[in-house]
């Protein structure tokens, strides 16, 4: 068990998985677009997450550390099956559109790695809510930035016409996404240190 | 004027500049020269050798266990993990304790597995594609761009990370804003 003290909601704030940890950032900057977009993946992202970490949650800890990441990673790939199936139903059209990034939240970092080095280190109760800080962390993140890229890019609000003026086709493009994270992730810092007082720049 | 060609080619189907996949590892292997050369090797390793069994997956798979895809993809490179890891740890034990925290790294990474499934979609849009040397090149040519896109942040990774940058945006959100721009210029070749 850590000795570190439980921040329940560390993965919105002070550990943001995007913003602070860059975790699973190229769904965000290629396909955090639209609010439709971001709607799929954050439906994906959050079942696929919640579940694979609690079943991975009970595998062996004495196994090697590869054999673990292995069977994280397998886990993972296997939840992804029925989230994808359920996504065609409620999001159809958009699971073609989102394309590799769909399969690719499945092997996200947050699974896969974290889970040894962070979430598994927690007794059950601390794990399960610090998971859903983390998961939420990354949905807001997600859903903020697709509600700026689609209103400035395309002038639209989940796909109705909004009253902008001046749009900037680009930020709905790859390179916006990376462009306007970067500001986010800035601005996150500033406003991070600005609050609790730490300088958390070298993270 | 052959190799500013392929430059561009190399540029313009760069994974991370275009489609932003494994950007995070490459902010850890512009870190230091070391880190440059083994990511970028055990990256490379690991989108050619995974190119290969993607091939091998989906010449075998039946269209109607596509959903099965993302599974056999996974357990096709934690085989080549595995493999590698045991390979290196009985050839040399200094290289397997130097090499193994990139391994881990680059085996389950978005570059990777995005590999993988880009190949794959090509192969599906051009029939012409779907050959062991067509995804085997891709890989090798995935492995390329991520150490195209590692020298170009390795040159302003310094920079990037000074004091005269303000302090919220020093390190990873300059970087993010530098990539930006660099693909940027890279989507003007297309």
């Amino acid at each position: 068990m850590s000795k570190k003290k439980f921040h329940p909601f560390e993965g919105i704030w002070r550990d943001n998985t995007v913003l602070s940890s860059l975790m699973v950032i190229s769904p965000v900057i290629v396909c955090g677009d639209t609010l439709r977009n971001a709607a799929a993946l954050i439906y994906a992202f959050s079942a696929i997450t919640l579940l694979s970490v609690l079943i991975s949650s009970f595998v062996p800890k004495k196994l090697p550390y590869a054999a673990k990441i292995v069977i994280y990673a397998l886990i993972s790939s296997a939840v992804y099956i029925p989230v994808k199936l359920a996504a065609q139903e409620f999001f159809p059209g958009v699971v073609s559109r989102v394309g590799i990034y769909f399969p690719l939240l499945a092997v996200n970092s947050l699974i896969v790695f974290q889970t040894e080095a962070k979430f598994f280190r927690m007794p059950k109760k601390h794990m399960l809510v610090s998971l859903i800080s983390y998961i939420i962390g990354f949905d807001a993140v997600m859903l903020i930035t697709a509600f700026v890229r689609e209103l400035i890019a395309y002038g639209t609000i989940n796909s109705r016409m909004a009253d902008a003026d001046t749009l900037i086709s680009g930020l709905g493009l790859p390179f916006g996404g990376f462009i306007l994270l970067g500001l986010f992730c800035g601005v996150y810092r500033a406003l991070r240190s600005l609050f609790t007082g730490e300088d958390k720049e070298a993270d | 004027m052959f190799l500013i060609t392929d430059l561009i080619a190399l540029l313009t189907a760069n994974l991370i500049l275009t489609q932003a996949l494994g950007t995070s590892t490459l902010f850890i292997a512009a870190d230091n020269r070391r880190s440059l050369i083994w990511t970028a090797l055990s990256i490379t390793l690991f989108t050619t050798a995974g190119s290969c069994a993607a091939y091998m997956t989906d010449w075998l798979l039946p269209a109607a266990a596509k959903d099965l895809t993302l599974l056999m993809y996974t357990l096709s490179v934690s085989i080549i993990y595995v493999l590698l890891l045991s390979a290196l740890y009985f050839i040399s034990r200094t290289t397997f304790n130097k090499a193994k925290k990139y391994i881990h790294l680059s085996a389950f990474n978005c570059a990777v597995m995005g590999t993988l499934f880009t190949a794959t979609g090509r192969a599906s849009a051009d029939p012409s594609a779907f050959s062991i040397s067509s995804y085997v090149l891709f890989g090798l040519e995935a492995g390329a761009g991520f150490v195209i896109s590692a020298l170009i942040l390795t040159a302003a990774y310094r920079k990037l990370n000074s004091a005269k940058v303000p302090a919220p945006f020093r390190g990873f959100p300059a970087m993010l804003v530098y990539l930006g721009i660099i693909s940027m210029a890279v989507y003007a070749l297309k």
